[in-house]
């Protein structure tokens, strides 16, 4: 239990800070340089970003758990009406997940956008007109592959990320992308009273103050593994359990293939 | 439909009149992410070639048909497609630089240059047209790329497609190849770019004059 | 109206359901043709390594020379810690039928994000046989030179025994590992994983290697 909560709390630092999605991962930059000339502007930008990558982190989450991952149990479920259950067992949907999660978060921006508009007018005003730009921001599609490259890529089923630490992946990328675009329209509020030379105007002093940015939080690096030291107790194994012999290899001309 | 540019011009405004990087700031992510070497900046180049040229293909051939709404899914559905195709192409075959890409072949679905292509050129001329537009589209976005990451390996690690350039006494400027210089290095070439256009069209007025 | 709505919808969407029933076609195509080829990638980056870990670069290429066949069998430990169970990879590499070591992939926390590396032994799991990394992000130019032949190579033939340490300066004591200037966190990272394998993987390796 404990061990959990140092995870989760760390996957929301390393999100937020470490490892932020705009100045470390250089996802969802066209809106920092687009859309953070005020500070209202940025926080609605960031709060629908923050919304919308909740929603489909949770869809995404829920489609490769159940539907894509090799094995998982809707598309196990459903294969083995056609195949027999050794072949079901093996369905690996994965190819797909590029599409689905593409489709997941532009229908997923849809509906959001037509609930919010219906049902909390003043929120739709606030942030509203930002939703449709955000499909084809890249934070949300990241932050959806990262979820996937933690449950499909884990060597480990039991090491899988579940829902609750993609949600917060999820929601503390939101929260590193508002905190980064909020800090640059601060800055750019003051840069418009600065004398900048001509063919700096606009985009490229926004990037060079953007690679000031980075540089600053470059020195957030490292401070998770120290937090995850400090937090974790160390504990002495007790013994080994079980030898699991999963195939043979052998060499061959062209490198070593798995027998039987 | 003769008020649209012909082939050759949508492929030589792509290169630089209306470099997509430079001039247009679309598709910034892959520019700024996978800069630190030339090699990874060149297949990534190759990759959103052989994307834009599908999906514009496609999209061209399929234009008439196409019904307003439906069109940017059936966009997106074209796009991700493709990626995919890319994307396990490059895990078969150049399986180290596809583990070093990681998540940004798949990010090149929500790569404004594409999506903008196919609405503003295919979706409305010939499959000529669109392939040419793409070539063109794809080469600016690949002189952009290069020239942010020529100088951001050079000066970062002293070496030019892993080649030394420059002498072992020279001082890896490291934070060339971290985050920073990415973004350093891009609005600097901005800056550049945009020097260099207002300096010609001083020049142009000064002749007209 | 019912039929009305129906002929409409497919009217609207009959090309979107076309373009879907293509784009299928050919993603199940481009899987059957280059799944295999991905599969191999991904397990031959580890395997291929394996003489190199066991016997070292030279003595590998030797062996490779003379066609010997190293037998690699991929199995997975399981060791029990604090009720969880964490699961190692462990490859047994055989020649003529002899054991003649064990590699295990393992990874922990670096500087900067994960690192992932494969640690070679010896049969009786009494000496580290070779290091490498597969995958890194420490600091590009400082944490990175973790993967440099010369770094690597100082763990060859260092004793199960004793945990290692990465020291600054010069490396005295049997134990102890140069860390690289300006990347200490690096190379304590790579040292710690090491003496974390080899507590986990020392007896049930050594019980397995009696039981052949």
């Amino acid at each position: 239990m404990l061990n959990y909560l140092v995870d989760i709390f760390l996957i929301a630092v390393s999100a937020a800070l470490i490892n932020n999605f705009v100045l470390h991962y250089f996802v969802g930059i066209c809106p920092f340089v687009g859309v953070s000339r005020r500070i209202e502007m940025a926080f609605g930008m960031g709060c629908a970003v923050t919304f919308v990558i909740s929603i489909a982190a949770f869809i995404s989450w829920a489609i490769t758990t159940f539907i894509l991952v090799p094995g998982a149990p809707l598309s196990q479920w459903i294969a083995g009406f056609f195949v027999p259950a050794e072949t079901a067992a093996k369905v690996d949907l994965t190819i797909l997940s590029y599409i689905v999660y593409i489709l997941a978060i532009s229908s997923s921006v849809q509906f959001v956008e037509m609930y919010v508009r219906k049902f909390y007018p003043p929120l739709y005003k606030s942030f509203g007109v930002y939703l449709p730009l955000i499909t084809t921001n890249c934070a949300i599609l990241f932050a959806c592959l990262t979820i996937m490259a933690n449950i499909v890529g884990v060597d480990d089923p039991a090491d899988a990320w579940d829902l609750g630490r993609s949600l917060v992946l999820a929601i503390f990328g939101g929260v590193g992308f508002t905190i980064a675009i909020v800090i640059m329209a601060g800055i750019r509020e003051e840069l418009d009273l600065c004398d900048v030379p001509k063919p700096f105007q606009g985009a490229a002093i926004t990037l060079i103050v953007a690679g000031i940015l980075a540089l600053g939080f470059m020195g957030f690096t490292g401070v998770d593994s120290g937090l995850r030291k400090a937090l974790t107790p160390t504990v002495e194994k007790q013994a080994a359990v079980e030898n699991l012999p999963v195939g043979k290899m052998v060499k061959t001309a062209s490198g070593y293939r798995l027998i039987g | 439909m003769a008020d649209q540019p012909t082939s050759l011009e949508r492929f030589v405004q792509g290169i630089l009149p209306e470099n997509p990087v430079f001039r247009q700031l679309l598709g910034l992510c892959p520019t700024l992410a996978v800069t630190n070497n030339m090699k990874s900046a060149i297949t990534m180049t190759g990759a959103v070639l052989f994307v834009l040229f599908c999906a514009n293909v496609i999209t061209s051939l399929i234009r008439n048909l196409l019904k307003p709404h439906l069109r940017i899914v059936i966009f997106t559905l074209t796009i991700a497609t493709f990626v995919t195709i890319a994307d396990r192409f490059l895990a078969a075959y150049l399986y180290q630089m596809s583990k070093t890409l990681g998540p940004y072949i798949p990010l090149i679905i929500v790569n404004c240059i594409i999506i903008c292509r196919c609405e503003v050129c295919a979706s409305k001329q010939g499959v000529i047209t669109a392939g040419a537009d793409a070539i063109g589209q794809s080469i600016g976005f690949g002189i952009a790329l290069s020239a942010i990451a020529a100088v951001r390996e050079i000066l970062g690690t002293g070496m030019f497609f892993e080649i030394r350039v420059l002498p072992a006494a020279w001082p890896d400027w490291v934070v060339m190849v971290l985050p920073p210089g990415a973004f350093l290095t891009f609005g600097l070439l901005i800056g550049l770019v945009n020097w260099y256009e207002g300096f010609r069209a001083q020049k142009a007025g000064k002749i007209e004059g | 109206m019912t039929e009305n709505v129906k002929t409409n919808f497919f009217s609207q969407a009959w090309l979107v359901l076309l373009l879907a029933i293509c784009f299928g076609a050919m993603l199940a195509g481009m899987q059957i043709a280059l799944g295999p080829t991905i599969e191999a990638n991904k397990v031959n980056e580890t395997l291929e390594r394996v003489p190199e870990m066991v016997f070292g670069a030279d003595r590998a290429r030797e062996l490779a020379d003379r066609e010997q066949a190293v037998d690699v069998t991929p199995l997975t430990v399981g060791v029990d810690k604090a009720g969880k169970t964490v699961r190692y990879s462990v490859f047994e590499a055989k020649t003529d039928g002899q054991l003649a070591g064990w590699v295990t992939k393992t990874a922990g926390q670096g500087y900067a994000d994960k690192i992932e590396m494969l640690i070679g032994f010896d049969p009786q799991v009494e000496k580290i046989t070779g290091i490498f990394v597969l995958d890194q992000k420490e600091t590009p130019g400082l944490g990175n030179k973790i993967v440099t032949d010369e770094w690597r190579s100082q763990f060859v033939a260092k004793s199960t025994g004793q945990s290692l340490a990465a020291v600054k300066g010069k490396a005295k004591a049997g134990n102890e590992i140069d860390a690289i200037t300006g990347a200490t966190i690096s190379s304590k990272a790579v040292t710690d994983i090491i003496n974390t394998a080899v507590v986990d993987l020392r007896e049930p390796l050594i019980t397995k290697a009696k039981g052949m």
